[in-house]
């Protein structure tokens, strides 16, 4: 039995497209890498156990929880962040769309529940408003009491099946 | 009135979002320092204990460990906390900045590692070792008022730490000479806030300066630094506040915390930048508590159901420190409590429990039991003499007749609504058809209910309100309005906001009051070297107190502007003169003409030309003003909702939730609606959800989001929103407080709209949160037939 | 929340994660999806000297039929199973069990291994395993074993997982009666239910119930199937005094936890009330078919 080395792990992480080199110990969580090592701050750390849902980035394009992830398992998969999924002066449909219905307020969470809907929506252009309830039922906000959001992501899906809304 | 506004009352998107949308804000642990040294504390693992001796010899040797520090320590580098402010029945309190002697709940800090990273220093605080000497802990106010109870704080004579009554009137004699009089009881669990951005704080001391930057998601700035300056001896002029965005606070974030001053006296002490943030089982553990309150009426009724007299009695549960004065939660509730309702002969008595749980502290809404008690009693007395619900409320509701009304405290209500909104709200939601629905279902077995609660909220809270309530503290506030040389406008105000979106409804203000677009405004705040000093957001201020005193100080630049332009254009006097959207216009006939003046050459004129400034007009366009409001402004709704509850599982169904709303002047209808929404979810996550539980030994077995309940989008219903919007007359603009009564409404309409369904089995809601496992002991207990039956 | 210290390995082949297991003996702890891990090892509740990552053991990532038993990889995903098509073709139950396993970004990741490992008494995965009589399929140093799911989940979080052994696959017997539903209850969309109900049946040429599997989550430290029900169901008309007598049954029988948040009552009457329903959800789908 080998004794556990601590050292730091060099890793080449994948992330938004680019190729980010980076020496971290194994511990340390997808989130606080993404944060402190990468200085994409977009990913938001709300409870580290896996609830809250506001570290929420894609994992080979399917949403996962950064908290519940090291970064070390990442090597050879690619990351997306919210910091992909548009600028303040280039937002994407559901972006505008949750400014357009007021679908934020402190904004903690809104990073998680972007990055779920920009995955979710490729996959249901379509959805009822009970299916974007369920899907958000991951991403806890404690500002609006939600009835913005699932609009707001109601509208983005039409915009984004081509339908005036 | 409204109609007279251009940007006051628009519905501007949020100037916040688009940042905020795309990942780009920036909350306090997205602010980097280099070398900043990461804490992690140490806190106790009992509710009640004598800290005997503190070993962190094996911790201090271990990698990246920069210091460790205990109560002791920091009792060297700060001052303590003491609050004895001259309220009759308060007793005086004071605390050191960690724990030296003992500890006093589940999660109570008691050392401070420093370290070069938070998982270097969480490895060190495992390693810490302390010796404790268990105490009996005190776990609910019953415990901690009885005559052999350990002592909570061993400098108090008791745990009572607060005590005040009131009588107004008679009531003895009404209840004399009632009809009846109906008792009733209303037990309010223990909730926290659970801001998804849990707090923390950067402390960067700037040795060559003798200076310290706080970073810090707070919602009163220059308070938090009047505190910070005074427990570090420092001058206010050595500290600086600077708040970046903030991930939600609902009263979490006002109070300068032992674990924030801990991280400044060591950023101090260690001459770096030092930095916590503190994770979530700290959070939901030992950050601030809220709303455990036992309530008890007793009122004198007539035999059609007219209030004769009050008579209130409110315990609460306060843990185990004094973050801020004991009295002051439960006072607002016992000032408030007749709310939309005419009664004259009223008493109270409050008393305040120090148990052995965390501290508690006000929460988006510290009155919100108010509403619940108000109009649970209406409830209740509409049972007993088995009267319709909605006439009992109609015949002691406020009308337009009865305003002003100087309710029994002496608090007056002015320009509000009650009568019209409970009006509004009953005929939205239908009652007689929702009645007819009812019956037919209770013939299936099936439980539906129909809950009102009329809610009179108070917000803005101005000085004289502290004045009245002997709180030391003010309710003014302060702005200043800028535009500068090239005609951009800037403006600050002492608020912070915490994620209401202030950002465009203040830049309304300041645009209505000046006369430029909103869009052309920026609000600048959180930074105390930049806004000038004010009392910061709580008690729904920021629209009367902050957006007041940002229109008139507009109005004070606009005077100026006209004046100039004036001048300018070779006019006596600025009376035929006015600004739109930046643009000076003069009024020629009947009509306003454009004058090709623009207030970009106004400032030009200002800046770079004084001297062909008229006589008397000093340069630079650069105003101040500060606003005291009045002691309070009253906004009220009714909330109306029907339930489903599901004898079997004891599960409960919102079926429909609409709320008629009179918030006074809106600034921004878009904010509005979303403090609205956000109030009454609030409210419901908590009634039907959310609980702070401690064992029988003080335990907290509610330390993660799984044990900790909140809502998510499938637990709540849409929201109806109707309004009835009635100016406050005394205010700038008529603008009102809100933000806080939706959560007043959500709780008591449904604990009313669960009674309402369990009335054929004699159930009544006198006990808060409704888990389903408590609706099912209730059904197991009640008789099958109509037999009265209540909560244990 | 930040883990305690690890060597963290991430072998390429599921011999490979044999070998590093058996070498580190106790202190290693495999790791697929991290869900339900994850937390534990935030809050420093596991803490393992070596954590051994299982996610590139794509072979384990499998659904199949094969003659009469529908077998899954140890690492598929909860969202792979809950939308495979020879899921809700052969076993619609296990399908809906596991669409409802805690939130979508969770099923994302989350492993049927890694659940029946982790043996939550309230989880959806052991339920409908112990429930369908299922076999976990098990390598380790003394090669591969077959157990039955009932005899591997021992009590809570305690499972017949010897060192250095890794769950491989979850085989279920097929076929199983065409009837079936999945009822639960909980406090929120997506928390653990206080009780689950699982159910599976086939009804004769008569309409008499046949080879009736049932089984509850949340009332005891393992899920319990309950073959004396089982039994006492066989050929019996599915009638509404039928379904309320194998409830009272079903929740006489066991015998959940009693504590001051969840009286064992509260367990009973929900145990109840959720096979009634599971009955009638079962026949409902049969008549919307």
């Amino acid at each position: 039995m080998t004794a556990p080395t601590h050292d730091p792990l060099t890793l080449s992480l994948s992330v938004n497209g680019e190729t980010h080199d980076v020496r971290v110990p194994a511990r340390k969580l997808l989130s606080d890498v993404l944060r402190d090592d990468l200085g994409l701050t977009g990913t938001h750390v709300g409870c580290e156990h896996g609830v809250c849902g506001a570290c929420t980035v894609l994992i080979d394009g399917r949403p996962a929880r950064a908290c519940l992830t090291f970064a070390a398992q990442m090597e050879g998969h690619e990351v997306t962040t919210v910091e992909a999924m548009g600028r303040p002066d280039a937002l994407s449909a559901l972006q505008q769309a949750l400014h357009e219905e007021h679908g934020l307020q402190c904004g903690f969470c809104t990073p998680g529940i972007v990055v779920t809907f920009e995955h979710y929506l490729r996959e249901n252009p379509d959805p009822t408003a009970e299916e974007v309830r369920d899907v958000l039922s991951g991403n806890l906000c404690r500002c609006t009491g939600y009835q913005n959001i699932v609009a707001a992501v109601l509208k983005a899906a039409a915009r984004m099946r081509g339908e005036a809304a | 009135m409204s109609g007279d506004f251009t940007e006051i009352g628009r519905a501007l998107p949020r100037k916040e979002d688009r940042r905020l949308v795309s990942g780009r804000g920036r909350y306090l642990d997205d602010l980097a320092f280099p070398g900043a040294l990461h804490v992690s504390f140490v806190r106790s693992p009992h509710a009640h204990a004598r800290i005997l001796d503190i070993d962190s010899a094996e911790a201090a040797e271990m990698p990246g460990v920069v210091g460790i520090f205990t109560g002791r320590d920091l009792d060297q580098m700060t001052t303590r906390l003491r609050l004895a402010p001259p309220i009759e029945g308060l007793q005086p309190t004071e605390l050191t900045t960690l724990p030296i002697e003992k500890v006093r709940f589940h999660g109570d800090p008691v050392v401070c590692v420093v370290a070069t990273d938070r998982y270097l220093a969480e490895d060190a605080a495992e390693c810490v070792t302390v010796e404790y000497d268990q105490l009996p802990a005190v776990t609910s106010i019953t415990e901690a008022f009885a005559p052999d109870a350990a002592l909570v704080d061993d400098s108090l004579t008791s745990n009572m730490v607060s005590h005040q009554s009131l009588c107004v009137g008679d009531p003895a004699a009404r209840r004399a000479e009632a009809h009846r009089v109906v008792e009733a009881r209303f037990s309010l669990h223990r909730h926290t806030h659970v801001p998804l951005e849990t707090r923390g704080c950067v402390a960067d001391w700037d040795d060559g300066r003798a200076h310290l930057n706080m970073h810090i998601g707070n919602q009163v700035p220059h308070p938090l630094r009047s505190q910070l300056a005074a427990r570090l001896g420092l001058s206010e002029s050595q500290v600086t506040v600077m708040s970046p965005d903030v991930g939600g606070a609902f009263g979490q974030k006002i109070a300068l915390y032992r674990e924030e001053l801990t991280v400044a006296a060591l950023s101090r002490h260690l001459r770096r930048p030092v930095r916590w943030r503190e994770d979530r089982m700290e959070n939901l553990m030992s950050a601030a508590h809220a709303r455990e309150y036992e309530c008890r009426t007793r009122t004198s009724v007539s035999e059609t159901g007219r209030i004769l007299g009050l008579e209130l009695e409110i315990d609460e549960d306060f843990g185990g420190y004094c973050f801020y004065p004991a009295n002051y939660m439960a006072r607002v509730i016992a000032l408030i409590m007749t709310g939309p309702y005419r009664i004259q002969d009223y008493a109270y008595e409050v008393r305040v429990a120090l148990t052995n749980k965390c501290g508690a502290g006000p929460m988006r809404a510290p009155m919100a039991i108010t509403s619940w008690v108000m109009e649970g009693t209406i409830d209740a007395i509409a049972r007993d003499l088995d009267l319709d619900p909605v006439e009992v409320r109609r015949i002691n509701a406020l009308g337009p007749e009865d305003l002003p009304y100087k309710m029994p405290t002496g608090e007056l209500l002015e320009d509000v609504s009650p009568r019209e909104t409970l009006e509004i709200a009953v005929d939205a939601i239908d009652v007689a058809a929702f009645r007819a629905r009812q019956a037919q279902a209770r013939a299936k077995g099936r439980y539906l209910g129909l809950g009102l609660c009329t809610v009179i909220e108070s917000t803005t809270y101005g000085s004289e309100f502290y004045k009245s309530a002997g709180i030391p503290g003010s309710g003014h506030e302060s702005a200043w309005v800028r535009i500068e040389p090239s005609g951009a406008v800037n403006a600050s105000v002492g608020l912070m906001g915490t994620g209401q979106g202030y950002e465009s409804p203040l830049s309304q203000a300041v645009a209505e009051g000046l006369g430029v677009r909103s869009e052309d405004v920026t609000v600048h705040m959180g930074n105390t070297n930049i806004a000038p000093y004010g009392m910061g957001s709580r008690g729904g201020r920021g629209a009367t107190a902050g957006g007041g005193t940002l229109y008139l100080c507009a109005l004070k630049a606009r005077e100026r502007v006209l004046a100039i332009a004036a001048s300018m254009l070779d006019l006596n006097d600025a009376g035929g003169l006015r600004m739109r959207a930046g643009q000076i216009e003069r009024m020629i006939g009947e009509d306003w003409q454009e004058t090709g003046l623009a207030l970009t050459d106004i400032a030009r004129r200002a800046y770079l030309d004084p001297l062909a400034l008229p006589e008397g007009i000093t340069p630079g366009l650069d105003f101040s003003h500060s606003y005291d409001p009045p002691a309070m402004t009253y906004s009220n709704s009714t909330h109306a909702c029907e339930v489903e509850v599901d004898p079997q599982t004891g599960a409960i169904t919102i079926d429909r939730y609409l709320v008629a709303e009179d918030s006074g002047t809106v600034l921004n209808p878009i904010v509005v609606r979303g403090q609205q929404q956000g109030a009454i979810a609030m409210g419901l996550s908590g009634a039907l959800l959310e609980q702070v539980i401690y064992d029988g030994t003080g335990q907290n077995l509610s330390a993660t989001l799984a044990d900790y309940l909140v809502a998510s989008p499938n637990e709540l219903p849409e929201f109806e929103i109707l309004h009835h919007n009635t100016p406050n007359r005394r205010t700038p603009a008529g603008i009102k407080g809100m933000a806080e009564g939706g959560v007043m409404g959500a709780i008591g309409v449904l604990a009313n709209a669960v009674s309402d369904a369990l009335a054929p089995r004699g159930v009544t809601i006198e006990r808060l949160p409704l888990t389903p496992q408590s609706i099912r002991a209730l059904l197991r207990e009640a008789a099958p037939s109509s037999t009265k039956r209540t909560q244990p | 929340m930040k883990p305690a210290p690890f060597t963290y390995h991430r072998p390429a082949s599921l011999a490979e994660a044999l070998a590093l297991l058996r070498t580190h003996g106790p202190a290693a702890k495999p790791i697929a999806g991290g869900q339900s891990l994850g937390p534990m090892l935030n809050m420093r509740l596991a803490r393992p000297g070596h954590l051994v990552d299982l996610n590139d053991l794509i072979e384990l990532d499998r659904v199949r039929v094969k003659d009469d038993m529908l077998e899954i990889g140890a690492l598929t995903r909860h969202h792979r199973l809950a939308n495979a098509p020879e899921v809700q073709r052969s076993l619609p139950l296990l399908g809906a069990a596991a669409a409802s396993i805690g939130h979508y970004a969770i099923r994302q990741r989350g492993t049927i291994g890694g659940s029946l490992a982790h043996a939550d008494p309230a989880a959806q995965l052991p339920l409908i395993a112990v429930t369908l009589g299922a076999t976990l399929v098990i390598s380790g140093p003394a090669g591969t074993r077959e157990v039955a799911a009932a005899d591997f989940l021992q009590s809570i979080m305690t499972v017949d997982l010897r060192d250095g052994e890794l769950i491989t696959a979850l085989r279920f017997p097929l076929p199983v009666g065409d009837l079936w539903a999945f009822e639960a209850f909980s406090r929120r969309h997506g928390d653990f239910a206080l009780v689950s109900v699982a159910l599976s049946f086939a009804r004769d040429a008569e309409g008499k119930i046949d080879a009736l599997r049932l089984g509850l989550g949340g009332v005891d430290t393992v899920p319990l199937r309950l073959p004396e029900i089982e039994a006492r169901a066989q050929g019996r008309l599915v009638d509404v005094d039928t379904i309320r007598d194998l409830a009272a049954a079903a929740a006489a029988a066991i015998a959940p936890e009693d504590s001051e948040q969840v009286p064992a009552v509260y367990r009973r009457e929900l145990a109840e009330t959720l096979v009634i329903r599971a009955f009638q959800s079962a026949l409902t789908r049969e008549e919307g078919a």
